[in-house]
């Protein structure tokens, strides 16, 4: 049944000796960050899978998260979230791989300051929560920064980019019941979403100045661990007999209406997609105040959205599931947890054959998710903490004019594995 | 922790608690009983044969009940064997994927029986005995440490919490923590 391959391309090297929790790729350059428990950020490269520097210094307990600001040039811009309460932000030059083709002039031109430019620079600590950062993302166009922690509540911080690297502070969001575990922001809009230890996800909005919850879903029975969304410009996979123009385009007009979809990992074992209603749909069905519980006249009712489950992803692991990552090249979903496994997905157009599909006008697209390939024990014994989709950068990717991607896993022993997939 | 919960806990006695070479009077019904006849099997697997040195032992849950017996409960001068908060029969082992055909992978279980049913220490004794195991098994075991049901007013609750691996992860860095958690070690030998 599963026709398609995962293959082991590198390790990345050396590895951290202490459980790695996180590994994020860089926007556009080909490198990595993980996040160690022995307090470091590594990055790595993914041209020849070896470490360019370790980041240290910064935090005093395990770094747990790490995202990479978007929309910067000429220069990298991380940011790192620990157990010490504190999330760090952190600049480097872009000159990876620079030095090597043109050694000489760099010398020549920057003698005083080549020494400096290989470092990270830690620009500053944003304190605020009570305890554990969890996870960081920052906002599709790099504005703002979301940080959440044990201590229930979700921050928002907006980068002044003023070149001193000041950070305010636009709000401060306490309605999970529990831990958040994830934040998310949407691909494209000024939305984020967050899951956690009180098994919800929620999603918020800025309306009218304030930044309050605009859903709250309550489908899983676990801890929620993880949320990815889909791409913009995602669609699913149509086979050789049917009309891939047409069940395309269908796709696509019914998607500008709801947008893209989110995606949900558990500790109940099971992986769902959350869909939101189309504004015309959603006020017909139930007054909004009732999807949120927040009387009207607090909340503008037209800032409330419904959001449906749209799938359930077949079941495919035994323990915990950890992350969840979907590409925006590929569309393939995967997923990983405790029980050691990696497991990929596809989502693929079914062909309606009942009348009553047909008679609805316009017709809806039905799609169904099935698992395309398995590996156990991926990292060995250990348990696997983070997957995340890549661009492959390695010289076995050249010849192809497609682009290609890579599948980076991260795990309870300090390895991060490089996996390519044959579909 | 300056007021004891549970002034007048039941205590085993030391003597009484299961152990691998002298079976406590509990099990002993196995050696006068219908299997008196049958060898055991423990006879066969300690032949001085000497490719067993190179075999990893098999790990017992007799062996997981003597990694813990001994840990001290914190609010009592006695160990969680002797408060029979632990106990050999609560303990499980399994494959942790039984439809993989050699997977190394096994789940231990735990299940702790707190001496009384609001006991607020539970999360710490728990977290022990899950720290032990992390600390003393190889990691192909998956650590499952969960209170007996029916036996604790917010069982869920701090099962939910013990079974959290951020949460623990965390707790192990927390210094203030650890050294309720050491100080409940230090009769482990």
């Amino acid at each position: 049944m599963a026709k398609s391959q995962i293959t082991l391309l590198s390790d990345l090297t050396p590895p951290s000796l202490e459980r790695t929790w996180l590994t994020s790729p860089h926007p556009t350059l080909p490198i990595v960050a993980t996040c160690s428990s022995d307090k470091t950020v590594r990055v790595y490269s993914l041209t020849n899978f070896k470490l360019l520097s370790t980041i240290s210094g910064g935090h005093k307990r395990s770094v747990r998260t790490a995202a990479w600001k978007p929309h910067v040039t000429g220069e990298s811009v991380l940011a790192t979230g620990s157990f010490d309460a504190t999330v760090g932000i952190w600049r480097r030059w872009d000159n990876y791989g620079k030095n090597e083709s043109n050694a000489a002039e760099v010398e020549e031109s920057e003698a005083a300051s080549d020494e400096e430019d290989e470092e990270w620079r830690f620009a500053v600590l944003l304190d605020g929560h009570d305890s554990e950062v969890k996870s960081v993302s920052w906002s599709p166009s790099g504005m703002l920064l979301a940080t959440c922690a044990r201590d229930k509540s979700i921050w928002i911080w907006e980068d002044l980019d003023d070149g001193d690297n000041n950070f305010e502070t636009v709000a401060v969001m306490q309605e999970h019941s529990g831990d958040v575990k994830c934040v998310s922001w949407h691909p494209t809009e000024e939305c984020l979403a967050s899951g956690g230890y009180d098994d919800t996800i929620r999603l918020w909005r800025e309306d009218l100045d304030d930044w309050g919850q605009v859903a709250c879903i309550k489908g899983h029975s676990g801890t929620v661990w993880f949320l990815d969304w889909e791409g913009p410009e995602n669609t699913p996979r149509t086979s050789a007999e049917q009309d891939t123009s047409s069940l395309t385009s269908a796709w696509r007009s019914q998607r500008s209406l709801s947008g893209p979809r989110l995606l949900s990992c558990s500790d109940d074992l099971s992986i769902r997609v959350w869909r939101r209603l189309p504004k015309e749909f959603s006020q017909m069905g139930m007054s909004s105040s009732a999807a949120t519980g927040i009387p009207s006249i607090i909340r503008p009712t037209g800032a409330d959205e419904n959001w449906e489950e749209d799938a359930v992803l077949p079941h495919a692991h035994e323990l915990a599931i950890y992350a969840v990552a979907w590409s925006r090249r590929s569309g393939l979903v995967a997923s990983v947890g405790a029980d050691g496994r990696i497991v990929l997905y596809e989502e693929r157009f079914v062909t309606a054959t009942d009348s009553e599909a047909m008679e609805t006008e316009p017709p809806m697209l039905k799609t169904e998710w099935s698992i395309i390939a398995v590996v156990d024990g991926a990292h060995g014994i250990y348990e696997i903490n983070h997957a995340a989709w890549a661009k492959r950068a390695d010289r076995g990717a050249v010849d192809e004019a497609e682009e290609q991607e890579v599948l980076v896993t991260t795990a309870d022993d300090g390895s991060v594995k490089v996996w390519t997939v044959q579909r | 922790m300056t007021e004891v919960q549970n002034l007048n806990p039941t205590i085993l006695n030391v003597a009484d608690l299961p152990t691998r070479n002298r079976p406590s009077k509990k099990y002993s019904d196995y050696e006068s009983g219908i299997f008196a006849a049958v060898p055991n099997p423990a006879d066969f697997l300690s032949s001085d044969s000497e490719d067993d040195d190179l075999l990893e032992e098999p790990i017992d849950e007799q062996e997981i009940y003597d990694l813990i017996k001994l840990i001290s409960d914190p609010e009592h001068p006695l160990s969680l064997g002797e408060l029979a908060v632990v106990s050999l029969p609560d303990i499980f082992i399994k494959p942790t994927l039984p439809n993989v055909p050699g997977s190394p992978l096994q789940t231990v279980t735990v299940l702790i029986t707190p001496t009384i049913t609001h006991c607020s220490l539970a999360t710490v004794i728990g977290l022990g005995v899950r720290v032990r195991l992390e600390q003393s098994l190889p990691p192909r075991f998956r650590v499952d440490v969960r209170i007996k049901e029916g036996t604790h007013s917010t069982g869920d609750e701090v099962n939910k919490q013990l079974g959290d691996k951020e949460r623990v992860a965390a707790a192990l860095e927390n210094g203030a923590l650890m050294q309720v958690i050491a100080k409940m070690m230090e009769t482990c030998q």
